[in-house]
């Protein structure tokens, strides 16, 4: 589709107060230089170009912040949090601040370690899979993140429970989440975005997550913020050789929402997969866009994503399959679906292949469609009210997809795929 | 049957039509409780748009009266009509993936009885009538009719029939692309149905299904009326001499 460049205002980002947070966070001077790399890096670049595929669908200008990041004090938004479930590990960043860490003694004792992003030693690693050269919005993160945690799981380690990291959204928030995961460890994080609740909030969030070869990490992103919070999120793995990293992306909230996320397959034989739902309702806006970069060889990635709209609501898919020179034998599939059940939401899906080897075998498949008359009225012929049959196709449409999922994720994912159901 | 019973099924005059075109061109039945009747005709006369227009699907227009159990539920939804003891066999029962045999039926089980069936005692009923069924237990797990052969299709819908046990259940063509053991298996549940005193219709245009359930009415089925009825000797005309015979009666518009 031929389209026009559309001219962006040139961004007015002021970080005028790096030093200042930095010292206050109690930083030392490698993440200082960090930020002001990515600030020195933000200069020259511009919004991004909405003639681009990538910010076809949302307006850039959306997300930046109102005022200086650097100088803003975080809103001390409300962070009770009940535990209810076994985890491994507990961490709330809520305020710009982490606020709250558990780890349980089992996790403890195999050596997780999980620390304030800020004064943790983490400098060769920060910036690493998600550098500030990713994009505008990922170097105001770099420059002026604030609140973070770093979780490093150690070589070997198998955790049966849970970490569960929760993010609250409120006035302006620039959350910065690291998680490494060593050699041959295996450990499920579900980072929840929650929040909003004083009716705004903006959110410019970036996670990068290092998976060690031959590990096995389960990554969670679940994103439902109360209504009125405008959010960019964007997550990456660098997933090494022998090594799987299965994400699960579930977007219920906000008002506007684009998540940018993805993995390197960077090791041979890497093995990613990518398994998402978003159900959005109203006015709201939803941009996904997905990226699988197979750079090594004999890697193997698969995506399936589903999309169910109410309302007036927007969702736009893009989806990006690279695959290096250097990548032959490698696998990939892709397959996004979009259900319509009203006659004013609107959703797009692109997928992108970059092929760039003779030797692999790919696939993609997408498709918009509203809901189905034939099955509505069989569920109706069974008894079903229409709500409710409505109900069952949606959810069954979504499920098929939770199902690829940890148990534990699914049955909360699909908790609140229900209770979302239930109030539209 | 029950011949002092009240019917649980009559329609009058019904007239359907899809957009301009009748299809079905004034048709009257009544059903008693334990009865079956067969309504049988060549391809292409109207019989599943009766079938499908009686239970509501949104394609058709349904002119005429329809009393289910003394009630008429004429302008009713399809989901209404099924609360009250209504079903319909699905010619082509439709795929719902994402949701299990097992998930669904309970679903519709809640609905129809009007109260929420505990777990434990709905699984047991299901799997028992799974087993009259002959259907490996691992059926109640997978996705509605999803990658289902025609033949599992139809268990699924006899299943469906017994576990709903409607006043009157319309069965569009539930024989058609059966073996013979599968069938029987058929047969068995709708003769289960109608020990229970259910009312039935069976729409098909083959008469090897009624050698394994008895009708008590058959009615043949032309253009979009009903020609001819008569006692299960006219099945066996039928199949002996086809359909061209009752052409005559087919022009004269019907009994």
């Amino acid at each position: 589709m031929a389209s026009r460049p559309v001219v962006n205002a040139p961004p007015t980002v002021a970080l005028d107060h790096i030093e200042e947070l930095s010292r206050v966070a109690g930083e030392d001077g490698t993440l200082l230089a960090i930020r002001n790399q990515a600030r020195a890096c933000l200069v020259p670049l511009e919004l991004p170009n909405r003639a681009r595929h990538l910010w076809r669908y949302t307006n850039p200008a959306r997300f930046l912040p109102e005022s200086d990041p650097t100088a803003v004090a975080p809103i001390d938004v409300g962070s009770t949090w009940r535990l209810d479930e076994p985890l491994s590990v507990a961490a709330l960043i809520a305020g710009g601040a982490l606020r709250l860490v558990e780890v349980d003694a089992t996790a403890r004792k195999a050596g997780v370690v999980v620390e304030d992003l800020h004064r943790a030693p983490a400098g060769d690693l920060l910036g690493t899979v998600v550098p500030a050269s990713h994009g505008f919005l990922e170097a105001i993160n770099t420059a002026a993140w604030r609140g973070g945690v770093l979780v490093r799981i150690p070589a070997g380690i198998s955790l049966e429970h849970p970490i569960r990291l929760r993010l609250v959204a409120g006035g302006l928030s620039l959350p910065r989440v690291l998680v490494v995961a060593g050699e041959d460890s295996s450990f499920e994080v579900i980072e929840g975005h929650v929040g909003g609740d004083r009716g705004t909030g903006k959110v410019i969030g970036v996670t990068e997550i290092l998976v060690g070869k031959g590990a096995d990490v389960r990554y969670g992103l679940v994103q439902r913020w109360e209504p009125g919070v405008v959010g960019h999120l964007t997550a990456r793995a660098r997933v090494l050789a022998g090594a799987r990293f299965q994400m699960s992306l579930a977007s219920f909230g906000g008002a506007a929402f684009k998540a940018d996320v993805g993995a390197f397959l960077a090791g041979e034989g890497a093995e990613v997969e990518t398994y998402g739902v978003a159900m959005g309702g109203d006015s709201q806006h939803f941009d996904h866009h997905t990226e699988h970069i197979h750079e090594a060889g004999k890697t193997h990635s698969n995506l399936d994503f589903k999309v169910a709209l109410t309302g007036s609501a927007r969702s736009a898919y893009t989806g990006m399959i690279r695959i290096a020179p250097g990548a032959a034998g490698s696998e990939a599939y892709q397959e996004n679906r979009n259900l319509l059940l009203s006659e004013n939401a609107r959703a797009e899906s692109i997928p992108e292949l970059e092929i760039l080897t003779d030797d692999v075998r790919c696939s993609h498949g997408a498709t918009v469609s509203p809901l189905d008359p034939e099955q509505l009225f069989y569920l109706k012929s069974r008894g079903l009210p229409h709500l409710q049959a409505m109900r069952v196709i949606v959810y069954g449409f979504l499920d098929q997809t939770l199902a690829r999922l940890p148990q534990t994720t699914r049955d909360r994912i699909a908790a609140l795929v229900a209770a979302r159901l239930h109030t539209d | 049957m029950n011949n002092h019973a009240k019917p649980v099924f009559q329609c009058t005059g019904v007239h359907i039509h899809i957009g301009e075109k009748e299809i079905v061109k004034g048709v009257d039945l009544t059903v008693l409780p334990g009865e079956i009747h067969a309504i049988m005709g060549p391809n292409g006369s109207g019989k599943s748009t009766l079938a499908n227009g009686l239970m509501g699907h949104p394609t058709y227009t349904v002119e005429g009266t329809v009393i289910l159990a003394g009630e008429d539920v004429s302008a009713m939804p399809p989901d209404e009509k099924a609360r009250r003891g209504m079903f319909l066999a699905f010619q082509y029962p439709v795929a719902v993936p994402g949701v299990t045999v097992a998930s669904f039926l309970r679903a519709a089980v809640s609905a129809v009885r009007g109260v929420d069936v505990p777990v434990r005692e709905f699984r047991k009923e299901l799997l028992a009538r799974m087993e009259d069924l002959e259907m490996d237990p691992a059926f109640a797990g997978r996705y509605l009719n999803d990658g289902f052969s025609g033949g599992e299709k139809k268990r699924v819908e006899i299943l469906q029939l017994l576990m709903l046990k409607p006043k009157f259940a319309l069965l569009d063509e539930t024989d058609s692309g059966l073996d013979i053991d599968a069938l029987k298996v058929v047969a068995k549940g709708i003769n289960t149905a109608v020990s229970n005193d259910t009312g039935m219709v069976l729409v098909t245009h083959y008469q090897r299904l009624l050698n394994y359930v008895h009708p008590d009415v058959v009615h043949v089925f032309m253009d979009g009326r009903i020609v001819r009825a008569g006692g299960p000797e006219l099945a066996l005309e039928l199949e002996e001499r086809g359909y061209d015979w009752l052409e005559p009666a087919a022009a004269a518009g019907g009994v």
